[in-house]
C-alpha cells in the first residue's frame, strides 16, 4: 500500500476515524436488524443500499488510515452486499450473520490498537473473508468474488461540443499513448484521454477497443488514428494534460480555464466538544462577573453614575445570558448517538439468552448535554441487560401467561420541562416484591416485615450489598448493576425511579438535568457561611414572621397554609449547637417529599457554575458540589436528597 | 483570487482530508455536502470553480448528482472521488459529465494534480 496522508497525522484523523466508523457501524447494525426482523415497513433494496454505503465509507476511511484489517473486512462485506444487490445471493440468516460478524469485527478493529491488530485478528478476518467468498461462490460461478467492478462499458460518447469546424478535411495522425505504471483505474484514464482527443478531431480507430480497456489486463498502452486540424504539439499537449500519461508519440498548449465569481456561503463547522467545554466555562465565569458588576452598581443606586452604569450593565447582562444559552445549546447532541448502538446489543444478548424480543427506540431526536451523553451509556445498558435477563420471560412462559411470545422492550427518551427523562420499559414478569424483601432481610438490608413499595424496592435493589447477591431462582441476579445505575444517576445530578407490576413488567426511569454545568441556585446563610441550594428542588421560601406559616418548632415541624412540613435544621446537621439565628425556611421537594430546611437567611437567586467535589467517599454527604460566588468566595452546594 | 471548491462526501473524515489537502494548496473550500441532493443544491447557490464528488452517497448518489449539476451548468467541473474497484462506476460518472477522478486513499500530490488538470481544461 502506498503511504497515505493520514498516517502522517494519526492524531488529527484517528479520533474522527473512530467516531465516524462507529456511527456507520450503528447504521449497518440498524439496517441488518431491520432485514433480520423482515420488517415490511422497510424496503429490502434500501436497507442493502444503506449498509453498502456505510461499509463502503468505512472501507475508504480505513484505507486512508492505512488500516488494512478493517479495510479488508469492509471490502469483504461490500462484495457480499454487491452479490445480494445483483441478486446472485439471497438474503438468508446465514448471510445476515456474516454481515453481523463483519460489523462486530470492524467494531473490534476500531477499539484495538490498529497496528497490533494484524496478529490477533488476521486469522479471524481471513476466516470471515473465506466464509463470505463461499457464500458468494456458492450461488454463482464467478471466479472473482471480491470485486464489484468491470461492467462492460461501451464506447464513450463525450458530450462536449467539437471545437473545430469539421467540414474542412484534416490530416490524420497516429497517436500512441502510454499511461504511467502506477496510474489507478487505467481504463477510466484512457477514456478521459480519449475525451480530450475527441475535442480536437474525430477518432477513426482505437486499439485496444474501449471494452477491452475496461478489463484488468489492459496495460495502459493504446493507439489512436485521428483526423484533426490541430498540430502535433497541440495534440500531444492535450493528451498529456489528461493526467497519468507517461508518454505520447505525436504534439500544443491547452486553453486556459475560466474563473467564476466567488459567492458568499453559509458554512457549518464541527467543533471539538472540548473547545465548547472551555467556552462554557468561560461564559459561566463571565456570568459570575456580570453578577458582581450588577451587585456593585446596585450599591451605587441613586447616584448619577449608578444610573448610566445600570443601563450598560443591563445590556451586558442580557448579552451574557444570550451567549450562555447559545453555547449550552451548541453542546446538545441527540441521544440517538448513544441509543443507536443498543438494537445490536439487545439482539445479541437476547440471542444468547434464547429469548425473543421486539426492541423499540423512542425519542432518538431528544437532545442532551454532551457530557451526560457519555455517562448514560453504561447505566442504560445495565438496565436493558437486566430487563432481558430477568424481566422478560421465555417464550413458553409468556404464552402460558397469555402474552405474545416475543417480549417488548422499549428505550425511550423524552423531555419534561428542564429535565431529560430516559425510560427502560419491559412487559415481562415484573419484580417479585416479596422475594426481594425476603432476600433483603436475609442480607440484613431491611429488618421490617412489610412488602416494599416501588420506591423502597428500588432502594433495596440499589443497595450495593443486595446487588452482589449471586443466587438461584427466577430472581437470580435481579439488581445486579442497579446500584451502579443508581450511583451514576446521582453523580449526574439526576433521580432514579422504578414502577413495577407483577406479571405486567417494569419501568426504570432516569431523570436527568438537560444541562449540568450551570445551575440556578438559591443562596442561603448558615452561621455566616453561604450555601447554595439547587433552585430546581426549592418549591417555596418562608420566614418565621410570615403570616402564612405557623411555626411549631418544638414539634419539629412548621405549618404552611395548613400543610405540616417537617423541619430540618442545617445548623444541626452541620454540627452547630446554637440554633438561635434560624428563622427562614427553604421548602425543598425531593421525590414527592417536602422538607423545610431551616437557615439563618435567604440571600439571593443566582446562576452558579457547578464544580464537582473530589472528596473521600462519605466525607461530604450533604454536598453535591461547590461553586465560586460573585464575591470570589467559595460556597458548598447542599444536596437536598441527602437530608430527606 | 483563489479557486473555490465544493466538497461532497458523506464522511466528514474524507471531507476534512480533501479540504486539508486543497487548503494547503491554496484553494478555498467554500462548501461541503453530505448527500447528492445537498451537492446539487450547494452547487446551484455557490457556483464553485470545482466540485469533488464521492460516488457512493446517501440521498442521490454522486453519479446522479453529477448528471444533475452538469445538466444545469454544462461548464461545471466535477472531480470524482472513487475507491479501488469502482471502475465501472467511474466510467459511468464520466459519461454523466465528470471531468476527472482521483482514487482513495488520497495522496495529496495526486489530488492537486487532478484538481489543476480539471481547472486548466
Amino acid at each position: 500500500m502506498k503511504p497515505s496522508t493520514a498516517c502522517l497525522q494519526p492524531d488529527r484523523y484517528g479520533e474522527l476515524y473512530r467516531v465516524e466508523t462507529s456511527e456507520h457501524l450503528a447504521i449497518i447494525d440498524a439496517s441488518l436488524l431491520k432485514l433480520e426482523q423482515q420488517d415490511t415497513r422497510y424496503d429490502l433494496g434500501d436497507c442493502i443500499a444503506t449498509i453498502f454505503r456505510s461499509a463502503h465509507t468505512i472501507k475508504g476511511m480505513a484505507a486512508a488510515m492505512g488500516f488494512r484489517p478493517a479495510e479488508n473486512v469492509a471490502h469483504a462485506m461490500e462484495s457480499l452486499l454487491e452479490a445480494v444487490r445483483a441478486e446472485t445471493v439471497q438474503v438468508s440468516p446465514h448471510v445476515l450473520d456474516l454481515l453481523f460478524d463483519g460489523s462486530a469485527m470492524l467494531a473490534s478493529c476500531i477499539t484495538e490498537n490498529q497496528h497490533d491488530l494484524h496478529q490477533s485478528k488476521s486469522e479471524a478476518i481471513r476466516e470471515l473473508q473465506r466464509k463470505i467468498d463461499v457464500a458468494i461462490a456458492g450461488t454463482i460461478d464467478v471466479a472473482t468474488p471480491g470485486t464489484i467492478d468491470i461492467a462492460a462499458a461501451g464506447t464513450i460518447k463525450v458530450a462536449t461540443a467539437l471545437t473545430s469546424d469539421e467540414s474542412v478535411s484534416k490530416p490524420t495522425h497516429q497517436v500512441v499513448v502510454r499511461l504511467t505504471e502506477d496510474c489507478p483505474l487505467k481504463g477510466v484514464r484512457a477514456i478521459l484521454v480519449l475525451a480530450r482527443i475527441e475535442q480536437l478531431g474525430s477518432v477513426l480507430t482505437l486499439e485496444p477497443s474501449s471494452d477491452a480497456m475496461q478489463q484488468n489486463e489492459f496495460d495502459g498502452v493504446f493507439t489512436i488514428l485521428i483526423n484533426s486540424g490541430a498540430g502535433e504539439a497541440h495534440l500531444e499537449q492535450a493528451i498529456l494534460a489528461a493526467g497519468d500519461v507517461k508518454s505520447v508519440a505525436v504534439s500544443k498548449p491547452a486553453t486556459a480555464g475560466r474563473t467564476y465569481d466567488r459567492k458568499e456561503s453559509i458554512r457549518h463547522v464541527r467543533i471539538d466538544v472540548r473547545r465548547l467545554d472551555v467556552m462554557l466555562d468561560l461564559v459561566s465565569e463571565l456570568a459570575i462577573t456580570r453578577d458582581r458588576l450588577v451587585d456593585m452598581i446596585a450599591a451605587q443606586d441613586g447616584k448619577e453614575i449608578g444610573r448610566d452604569l445600570g443601563r450598560v450593565s443591563l445590556d451586558a447582562s442580557r448579552l451574557v445570558t444570550a451567549l450562555q444559552v447559545e453555547i449550552a445549546q451548541a453542546r446538545m447532541v441527540p441521544v440517538a448517538s448513544v441509543f443507536d448502538r443498543y438494537p445490536r446489543l439487545v439482539r445479541d444478548i437476547a440471542r444468547d439468552l434464547g429469548k425473543e424480543v421486539h426492541f423499540a427506540l423512542e425519542g432518538r431526536e431528544i437532545e442532551i448535554d454532551r457530557s451526560l451523553l457519555d455517562a448514560i451509556g453504561d447505566p442504560i445498558l445495565h438496565l436493558l441487560r437486566n430487563a432481558l435477563d430477568h424481566g422478560l420471560e421465555e417464550a413458553a412462559s409468556r404464552i402460558a401467561a397469555c402474552k405474545p411470545a416475543a417480549g417488548r422492550l422499549v428505550l425511550r427518551a423524552r423531555r419534561d420541562r428542564s429535565a431529560i427523562v430516559i425510560e427502560v420499559e419491559d412487559d415481562g414478569r415484573g419484580i417479585d416484591r416479596a422475594k426481594v424483601a425476603e432476600r433483603a432481610r436475609a442480607r440484613g438490608i431491611i429488618s421490617d416485615q412489610s412488602i416494599p413499595d416501588d420506591s423502597r424496592l428500588l432502594d433495596i435493589l440499589s443497595h450495593p450489598g443486595f446487588s452482589t447477591a449471586n443466587s438461584v431462582g427466577a430472581l437470580s441476579g435481579r439488581g445486579v448493576g442497579v446500584d451502579v445505575v443508581a450511583s451514576s444517576v446521582n453523580t449526574m445530578g439526576g433521580t432514579f425511579a422504578l414502577r413495577t407490576t407483577p406479571g405486567a413488567g417494569s419501568v426504570f426511569t432516569l431523570r436527568l438535568p438537560a444541562s449540568i454545568a450551570m445551575m440556578r441556585a438559591l443562596l442561603v446563610q448558615v452561621d455566616d457561611e453561604t450555601y447554595a441550594l439547587p433552585a430546581e428542588k426549592v418549591v417555596e421560601i418562608a420566614a418565621d414572621d410570615d403570616s402564612s406559616i405557623r411555626a411549631a418548632r418544638s414539634s419539629g415541624s412548621i405549618e404552611l397554609r395548613g400543610e405540616l412540613i417537617h423541619v430540618r435544621s442545617l445548623r444541626h446537621e452541620f454540627g452547630l449547637s446554637d440554633h438561635e439565628g434560624e428563622n427562614h425556611y427553604a421548602i425543598v421537594e425531593v421525590g414527592g417529599q417536602r422538607l423545610a430546611l431551616a437557615v439563618d437567611s435567604i440571600s439571593a437567586h443566582k446562576d452558579i457554575v457547578v464544580k464537582n467535589l473530589d472528596t473521600v467517599r462519605g466525607s461530604a454527604r450533604w454536598f453535591s458540589g461547590a461553586t465560586i460566588l460573585g464575591d470570589g468566595k467559595p460556597a458548598l452546594i447542599v444536596d437536598p436528597r441527602s437530608l430527606i | 483570487m483563489s479557486r473555490t471548491v465544493l466538497i461532497c462526501d458523506d464522511a466528514l473524515f474524507m471531507r476534512m482530508m480533501v479540504a486539508d489537502i486543497l487548503r494547503q494548496a491554496g484553494f478555498e473550500v467554500v462548501g461541503e455536502a453530505e448527500t447528492g441532493v445537498q451537492a446539487v443544491e450547494k452547487y446551484r447557490s455557490l457556483r464553485p470553480d470545482l466540485v469533488t464528488m464521492d460516488i457512493v452517497m446517501p440521498d442521490m448518489g454522486g453519479i446522479d448528482a453529477v448528471r444533475e449539476i452538469v445538466s444545469q451548468d454544462p461548464s461545471a467541473r466535477v472531480l470524482m472521488c472513487s475507491a479501488m474497484g469502482q471502475q465501472a462506476l467511474v466510467v459511468e460518472a464520466i459519461k454523466a459529465g465528470a471531468r476527472d477522478f482521483i482514487v482513495k486513499p488520497f495522496q495529496p500530490s495526486r489530488v492537486i494534480e487532478a484538481v489543476n488538470r480539471v481547472l486548466a481544461a
